[in-house]
């Protein structure tokens, strides 16, 4: 009788998809100064770094997931649903705890604010009603910092929780933006850029909706769910132009990366029946 | 008092307490204990329990030296070995266990009492991922207690010197720190975060310290850039080795899971180096056991220790080869152009930094997957820099051997590339050309001269003609 229960894990690479789809026609796009971008790296502005996502990393916990876009690596683990909620908290409702694990040290401040924009952001993605008074734990360990990691650190949770079957209104797709100095706006920085750069944004957008009626995927007045933004983060100043020109860019950058999501997510077969212990 | 006693054994203390106070103070008896007793109800539900069934099973299997998971009872899990992109960062894999490891340097003032001696401390965190019976913030009894085994093995065993740290007597010396983080619970935690401490110490690199300035007398720290830094000096390996003890005959395993575990009745956890030398030994209580199975666990110890150090020494040999291999791209006569390429040498050398220890997939698969993750680079490169030398051949062929287990849905999705078909075709050569179907790798023109010279023609035509003969 075998005790141990094996764990498979999926992994999936898009190096080569997001060359390719992280280019945009730079003839079509508004900002036309962004191809002249010198980055170290050599990529351009609006491109980003290539994505590896793998599924069930662990094998304790219910649900797990790592992400890394380029260098910066992020581990995400899910536990619950688990009896009875914080104090404090509505009991009608399932509460979301996030434990965020930085690389060395000590948590301290900037791990506080994480942690409640990771709570807050992952809040709104999920069913809350479907399992109220508990409790599900997202622990987030940081692997390696170089650049939009908090981005990163959304991504890996909400693919963790899909590993853990908790029940999601949507996907969650993040990702980082920043102005640089003469005013060209800079898709998915390393670190050294984003030290360097004027501002920069982390955004979370939904993901987008693939829908069997024509109409499903529009909201009454007409403008695409996808285009709604969960989560904003600003650090450093920058005119109101530039915030919305990020926003643009960031939306279609989502756009790929939900794609992504999508395909990779769903290609994981029957899982194991239990995980329980 | 009396009275007190013999009321505790009768019904209990915690409920005479509550009976008592609840007398005085009804209302903070509520509080209080209601708080505490949610509490162990909680970490009992999270903690595993075992059912007596499972308990006997255990030990009934042992006695015909047959382990739950299908080992010998002196068997080792399966152990991997991999290197993140930073100097200095380890993850180790034992069996379900994983732990990363990370090492970081600082200039600090030494001790008063060691003025020139450098220092290092563990730090060790048994993160909530791991088991879902870790409570975040402090350490528990075990996290301490594995801190200290680690500890001990490494600092009284001298086995970091830690004079070498010194850079100015009695103000300045080196300060390295060793986080530990448990990120998966499957059991024998010391014996994972050892190995996993010792090799990211391996391949931790410190900057390099001179005197300069105008009077000579100021200290600059090169960045790493600048000059090339230093290893730390390890004189040798101490690697800890658990057994457990289980069932009322103490049969001895090594390397427990976590389901054994919570069955044994106690563990040993001896720390030796390949020189035979016994650094350190670890039996904190459990059931007795007679001295001569203590001395058989350690004379088996002093084996394996010598295989985990020898694996040990492989991974971090071939992540030091990768490294240089990376660094003399850096040096190449500079280009914007030769930057990109070293950039993506080392994007590709990233993926190929997990060096796998241990039985890993198939040659076949890992072959045609580390190409086509080349494939995936390159043709990026093709897609929007023309001009671009592309991956060079040298970081890529050896960096070959050392594939990561990568998924076959990620060759479906790269080997769609419209791009490709402008270039012109070049296929992989290596030595393991005749094992795999040649995959197909584009670049410009000006790449494939620059892997010609890296490469034997006749090699080259007899994989043109394998790869025309695969394609047709």
């Amino acid at each position: 009788m075998d005790i141990e229960l094996g764990r498979k894990s999926i992994n999936c690479n898009e190096e080569g998809d997001s060359q390719k789809l992280g280019t945009i026609d730079p003839k079509s796009t508004p900002f036309a100064n962004i191809m002249e971008v010198d980055r170290v790296d050599g990529r351009t502005g609006n491109q980003r770094r290539p994505v590896v996502c793998t599924r069930g990393v662990l094998n304790r916990a219910h649900g797990s997931a790592s992400w890394a876009q380029g260098d910066t690596k992020v581990i995400a683990a899910v536990y619950g649903p688990k009896a009875g909620t914080k104090k404090n908290e509505n009991p009608e409702k399932a509460c979301i705890e996030v434990i965020w694990k930085p690389k060395t040290g000590q948590s301290g401040k900037p791990e506080r604010e994480y942690e409640m924009v990771l709570k807050k952001t992952l809040q709104s993605i999920c069913l809350l009603n479907v399992h109220p008074n508990t409790t599900t734990s997202v622990i987030i360990q940081v692997v390696n910092d170089d650049g939009a990691l908090l981005p990163c650190a959304i991504n890996a949770a909400c693919s963790a929780l899909v590993d853990a079957g908790f029940p999601l209104k949507h996907l969650a797709v993040a990702i980082c933006c920043c102005v640089a100095d003469n005013g060209h706006i800079i898709l998915d920085p390393k670190k050294l850029e984003e030290q360097n750069m004027k501002a920069f944004i982390y955004l979370v957008f939904p993901n987008s909706i693939q829908s069997v009626l024509p109409e499903g995927s529009l909201k009454p007045g007409g403008e695409v769910t996808e285009h709604g933004i969960i989560t904003s983060v600003t650090h450093g100043v920058m005119a109101v132009d530039d915030y919305f020109s990020c926003l643009k860019m960031g939306r279609a950058a989502a756009v790929e990366l939900s794609d992504f999501l999508r395909n990779s997510l769903k290609s994981k077969a029957g899982n194991d029946p239990s995980k329980a212990g | 008092m009396i009275v007190f006693e013999f009321l505790c054994t009768l019904i209990g203390e915690h409920v005479l307490l509550r009976t008592i106070v609840g007398f005085v103070a009804p209302d903070l008896v509520e509080l209080n204990l209601e708080h505490q007793w949610e509490k162990m109800e909680q970490k009992l539900a999270n903690s595993l329990t075992m059912t007596v069934n499972e308990k006997k099973f255990v030990e009934n299997a042992l006695l015909s030296d047959i382990r739950v998971d299908g080992r010998r009872p002196f068997d080792y899990r399966n152990l991997t070995i991999r290197f993140g992109s930073e100097d200095g960062s380890s993850e180790v894999q034992l069996g379900q266990t994983q732990v990363i490891a990370f090492v970081t340097g600082q200039l600090v003032q030494p001790y008063r009492d060691r003025p020139n001696e450098g220092t290092f401390a563990i730090y060790t965190e048994f993160s909530p991922m791991a088991d879902p019976s870790f409570e975040p913030g402090r350490p528990g009894d075990s996290a301490i207690e594995l801190g200290r085994i680690v500890d001990r093995g490494l600092r009284e065993s001298r086995a970091v010197d830690t004079e070498s740290l010194c850079v100015i007597a009695g103000k300045l010396v080196w300060s390295i720190r060793i986080d530990l983080h448990i990120i998966d619970n499957g059991g024998n935690l010391v014996d994972a975060a050892n190995i996993a401490a010792l090799a990211a110490l391996s391949t931790f690199r410190r900057p390099e310290c001179t005197f300069g300035g105008e009077d000579g007398q100021e200290l600059i720290v090169h960045p790493p850039d600048v000059r090339e830094p230093l290893p730390l000096i390890i004189h040798h390996f101490p690697v800890a080795v658990t057994f457990g003890f289980i069932g009322k005959e103490n049969i001895v395993v090594i390397d427990p899971t976590h389901y054994e575990e919570a069955v044994m009745g106690g563990s040993l956890t001896a720390t030796l180096n390949t020189n035979g030398d016994v650094c350190a030994i670890q039996k904190a209580g459990g059931d007795g056991v007679l001295q001569s199975v203590i001395m058989q666990c350690l004379r088996i110890a002093s084996v394996k220790a010598g295989d985990i150090t020898s694996k040990i020494k492989n991974a971090v040999e071939s992540y030091n080869t990768q490294r240089s291999l990376r660094k003399i791209k850096r040096h190449n006569p500079s280009s914007a152009v030769s930057n990109v390429a070293k950039h993506h040498a080392e994007r590709l050398t990233l993926g190929a930094n997990e060096v796998c220890v241990g039985n890993q997939s198939n040659e076949h698969d890992k072959m045609s997957e580390r190409n086509s993750t080349t494939k995936g680079v390159s043709g990026g490169l093709a897609s929007w820099d023309p001009n671009s030398q592309g991956v060079d051949a040298d970081a890529w062929r050896d960096s070959l051997p050392c594939a990561t287990p990568l998924d076959k849905y990620k060759e479906e999705s790269s080997q769609v590339n419209p791009e490709t078909k402008s270039a012109e075709q070049f296929s992989d050569t290596n030595s393991f050309a005749s094992t795999h179907e040649a995959t197909n790798i584009v670049s410009p023109e000006k790449q494939s001269k620059t892997l010609k010279d890296a490469v034997k023609p006749k090699r080259k035509r007899r994989n043109k003609s394998t790869s025309n003969a695969h394609a047709s």
